[in-house]
């Protein structure tokens, strides 16, 4: 495998090696999107830049909410808000799971002396109506990466598909600096993950699981969603986007709020997915029009 | 003789699909050769997370050739009246470049034609290779396909290499991308990336040399054998699955194993949740101690020992880490008693026509009561099981089951326990899923096996009243396993319970039903699982099983019981006897409802003899019926046979007079629906 392994001695080492790796692998390497979302996938450069025919391969850190997976700061490993890596290569090339492994070398893991396996998990965002083929990658029995073979996004057959690979930061960062919680990783040199992220955590758990304000989230969710469906129809997909992304984590809080009914959850998802396929139907339609490339 | 090697070298096929993709593909291989002439003495079958391979030894050279008799012209039109062949005949040697003393003449329905014998001689294995190859791979079945590249090829997971050698020479076999070749390749990460094959037969040798076990069993065994170690050395017992195992060997080219420990404070856990969390994605093997859970575990890395012991200790904090996770939803889950979760299941949605679980829950209930009355069951007996119905559900909005959904029913009597709910109760709550199929254990309570009952037969009456009847493999709501599980749990339990009445009973809980279905759709849905099930799960032979259930009756462990009965009787001549005159008997009588008789109206003397016995015989059988003593009932049954037989030689039935007639068709009525209390003998072979 390769080699210039670097040495990654805290949280923002290791994105500055994973950069310079993917870097080297000709991806633009991408800033996380400012609207709050649930997964790197959600970020217009994955979301948009898997769509369409054109080459693409883009990297970049993703922090990713999940309301419901708050622990209230007192889980050392599941966490409302944690850290993704994300890179799609479009198209994929044959040699992509050593690529991929070699992107673990390169972060100073050395494979020889753990347990690497690919085991079998197919990923579906009902929301997103993206679905894929692939695997979890664990190492030592802990998973670091969910490794996708896209072929749907938005409700569109991908030609050519892509794949993406979603690094978990944390719980890598937890297995290479050798301690048993994320609040325990340096971040940097000086400063701890936990100093930076614990009261949040535990605030927002507060928030989402007992606080948040289920009628006004409700209407929030409403304001978002005719927003999105109004640029939609005056064709602006990338603002009619950013609103179906606030739908998605509106929805999310409900959710962690415990405010939505199983009957309900269907038609949540359903309204969102309809927004994500209107972007995806609206993207397509720019690219045919622009006959040039509209990167994400 | 030659042989060829196939290998298709893959990116990870998921643990449990590898082994059915490798089998079909030897199947299929074998078929095709077979339909291509092309012979083999042996086949091998290998595979591993990243390979399928077929192995073929003693591969004819060439396909036997091909002899097909071809059909020419008519005898009158291709021959002359001195039998020589005419222009009609000479053109059609020509075209298959015969002559004249080749043709055969043969009648074909009324006319008789010229023939040839044509020979096409075989073509040589590597050119019929060559060309079946692509199709074979695209024939095999994916539960799901996807694609990697433009090529349009479609698989289960991406195809990444071809290996295809007849002998030492490469077949130049083209599939989407792909060309074949001579290189396999080793280990991940413990063999060379390019294995060089100079023939099919060092596949599996070289394989090994680079850390990859091609042969399934042999990877099974060294799992078993690791796991066996560990149970000598620590005096501990492995508590497998299939599933776990098919895992591990789906998932492992060269299994290595590693042995890990969790902290003992973590031994307060249920038992259940810790081998959950350990059993969770197939990744460890959990170990008990006199019954209860002990705090090894057993893991397997794939390809080479764990020298510096770096594996272990990740595996030992994924664990601990687990079980944490593990005990946060166990202490969030306790925090609310169970009886006060029962009213959340109105908003989990059963079944869009059924309602949510909370209707459900209710439904269990009112089967469970109808249950208690028919069963016999005494008032407190009644009071708990109603307790257990209520709360049986309640499991299902804790997260501890959202998080291990095979952990339901067992947690809900965990909790139940802990939420001061009575003894019998938890009990009956912790076993109710019982059997989840007919081969799986029972419950040992009797709480537990009512409510089982209850909610399995709430299961296939929904569906099936919503119209949901499962068709040839399609049973998406699993209506056939329910309903499997529901009559294997009555057999194996011996429970005497009428299920046609509670049906009836049940029928007005759904009130969505709509039109035209009815209870016997239902009945006669159970009642062809029970056929099935008395054949295969307890070697009742068909006949016998078409005799019983020629009278369906809701009690389904009495038809198992008069099907032993029957069956035990073996091929007894005085059964065979009353077998061969039973059809007279049924004939006879089709279409004479049952009515009553008047013996004073009988006139010969074969009638009153054949009376006399049937007065004998009812009493006994009507006795034994009642002390469910079958093979009773049909002893008693067996000396009818004889007055039977001479009643048919000597007294005609259908004779002018009325009510002579219908007199003696009313008492072989009787006599009928007497022997259909053990079955319809007419259908017996004997």
């Amino acid at each position: 495998m390769r080699n210039g392994k670097k040495r990654v001695a805290t949280f923002q080492d290791l994105v500055l090696a994973l950069h310079e790796y993917w870097r080297d692998q000709g991806c633009v390497i991408f800033e996380p999107y400012d609207v709050e979302k649930g997964a790197g996938t959600f970020n217009p450069a994955t979301f948009f830049g898997c769509l369409g025919p054109d080459p693409w391969r883009v990297a970049y850190i993703e922090p990713s909410r999940r309301p419901t997976d708050g622990r209230y700061g007192e889980n050392p490993i599941r966490l409302r808000l944690h850290h993704q890596y994300q890179v799609i290569l479009k198209p994929p090339p044959p040699d992509i799971q050593d690529l991929y492994l070699g992107s673990l070398e390169y972060v100073g893991i050395e494979l020889r002396d753990h347990d690497v396996k690919f085991s079998e998990d197919d990923w579906e965002s009902p929301t997103l109506g993206a679905w894929g083929v692939g695997w979890q990658v664990w190492l030592d029995e802990m998973e670091i990466t969910q490794f996708t073979y896209f072929q749907q996004m938005g409700g569109m057959d991908l030609d050519p598909v892509s794949v993406e690979l979603t690094y978990g930061l944390e719980r890598i960062a937890i297995f290479l600096q050798g301690v048993e919680s994320a609040f325990e990783l340096n971040w940097s040199a000086d400063v701890k993950y936990g100093e930076i992220w614990h009261e949040k955590e535990r605030q927002f758990s507060i928030y989402n699981f007992e606080r948040a304000d289920v009628e006004r989230i409700r209407k929030m969710f409403e304001l978002a969603e005719a927003e999105a469906k109004a640029c939609l129809e005056a064709g602006l997909v990338f603002p009619a986007y950013d609103h179906t992304l606030h739908c998605s984590h509106l929805f999310n809080v409900l959710d962690a709020r415990g405010a939505i009914s199983v009957a309900e959850r269907e038609s949540y998802i359903a309204r969102i997915r309809e927004l994500a396929r209107g972007c995806a139907k609206g993207y397509l339609k720019l690219l045919e029009e622009c006959r040039a490339r509209v990167l994400a | 003789m030659p042989e060829f090697l196939l290998e298709v070298g893959t990116e990870e096929l998921p643990a449990l699909d590898a082994p059915v993709l490798a089998r079909a593909l030897g199947d299929k291989l074998a078929q095709v050769l077979k339909e291509e002439r092309l012979g083999f003495s042996g086949m091998e079958i290998h595979w591993t997370p990243r390979r399928l391979a077929v192995l073929v030894r003693g591969l004819a050279e060439r396909q036997a050739d091909l002899v097909e008799e071809v059909r020419g012209p008519a005898v009158a039109v291709g021959l002359d009246p001195q039998g020589n062949p005419t222009q009609a005949a000479l053109g059609f040697l020509r075209k298959y470049g015969a002559s004249p003393q080749d043709l055969k003449r043969k009648v074909v329905g009324e006319k008789e034609y010229l023939f040839l014998e044509v020979r096409t001689p075989g073509k040589p294995a590597r050119e019929v290779l060559v060309g079946i190859i692509p199709d074979l791979l695209r024939s095999l079945p994916c539960r799901k396909t996807m694609r990697w590249d433009s090529s349009g090829v479609a698989f289960l997971r991406p195809i990444r290499w071809l290996v295809c050698l007849l002998d030492g020479e490469v077949l130049s076999v083209r599939y989407g991308n792909l060309t074949a070749d001579r290189v396999t390749r080793g280990h991940r990460f413990f063999g060379p990336r390019e294995l060089v094959l100079n023939s099919p037969a060092e596949y599996v040798e070289k394989l090994r040399e680079a850390r990859v076990i091609a042969d399934p069993g042999e990877r099974e065994r060294m799992i078993r054998d690791a796991a066996k170690g560990v149970e000598g050395e620590h005096g501990v017992r492995a508590l497998w699955t299939e599933e776990l195992l098919g895992i591990l060997v789906g998932s492992l080219e060269w299994p290595s194993p590693v042995l890990g420990k969790f902290p003992s404070e973590f031994l307060d856990l249920p038992a259940p949740v810790i081998v959950a969390v350990l059993h969770e994605e197939g990744k460890f093997v959990p170990f008990a101690r006199n019954g209860e859970p002990a705090p090894v575990f057993l893991g397997f890395r794939d390809g080479k020992e764990d020298e510096k012991g770096y594996v272990r200790k990740g595996y030992e904090r994924v664990v601990k880490a687990r079980l944490r996770d593990a005990r946060f939803f166990f202490e969030n889950d306790l925090k609310r008693p169970l009886a006060e979760r029962v009213l959340d299941l109105r908003e989990i949605v059963y079944e869009a026509r059924l309602g949510s679980v909370w209707d459900k829950v209710q439904r269990i209930r009112e089967i469970c009561k109808h249950l208690v009355d028919s069963l016999g069951l005494d008032g407190e007996q009644g009071t708990l099981l109603d307790r257990a119905a209520f709360l049986c559900k309640a499991d299902l909005t804790t997260e501890m089951v959202r998080e291990f959904p095979e952990l339901q029913g067992v947690m809900g009597g965990i909790y139940a326990r802990h939420s001061g709910e009575p003894e019998e109760v938890a009990v009956a709550i912790e076993e109710y899923l019982l059997p989840r199929t007919r081969a799986d254990e029972l419950p040992e309570s009797t709480l537990g096996t009512v409510l089982s009952l209850a909610d399995k037969l709430d299961t296939v009456m929904g569906a099936i009243l919503i119209g949901e009847v499962p068709t040839g493999s399609r049973d998406p709501y699993g209506i056939r396993r329910a309903a499997n599980a529901l009559i294997s749990l009555i057999l194996r339990k011996g429970l005497v319970v009428d299920l046609f009445s509670t049906i009836d009973a049940a029928l007005e809980l759904y009130p969505q039903i709509p039109e035209g279905r009815d209870a016997g759709t239902v009945k006669g849905f159970l009642v062809e699982r029970l056929r099935h099930i008395i054949r295969d799960d307890f070697g009742i032979p068909h006949d016998i099983a078409e005799a019983v259930l020629a009278v369906p009756r809701g009690d389904f462990l009495g038809a198992l019981e008069r099907a032993r009965a029957l069956a035990s009787l073996g091929r007894d001549a005085a059964l065979a006897e009353l077998a061969q005159i039973f059809e007279r008997l049924r004939n006879i009588t089709k279409g004479h409802e049952l009515t009553s008789f008047d013996p004073e109206l009988f006139q010969q003397e074969e009638e009153r003899e054949l009376w006399r016995e049937y007065l004998k015989a009812e009493g006994r059988v009507r006795q034994a019926l009642a002390n469910r003593d079958f093979a009773g009932a049909l002893e008693a049954l067996l000396p009818l046979g004889g007055p039977l037989h001479r009643y048919f030689e000597k007294v005609f039935v259908m004779v002018e007079d009325e009510r002579i007639r219908e007199n003696r068709l009313s008492f072989l009525r009787a006599l009928l629906s007497l022997f259909l209390e053990i079955g319809d003998l007419s259908v017996l072979s004997v």
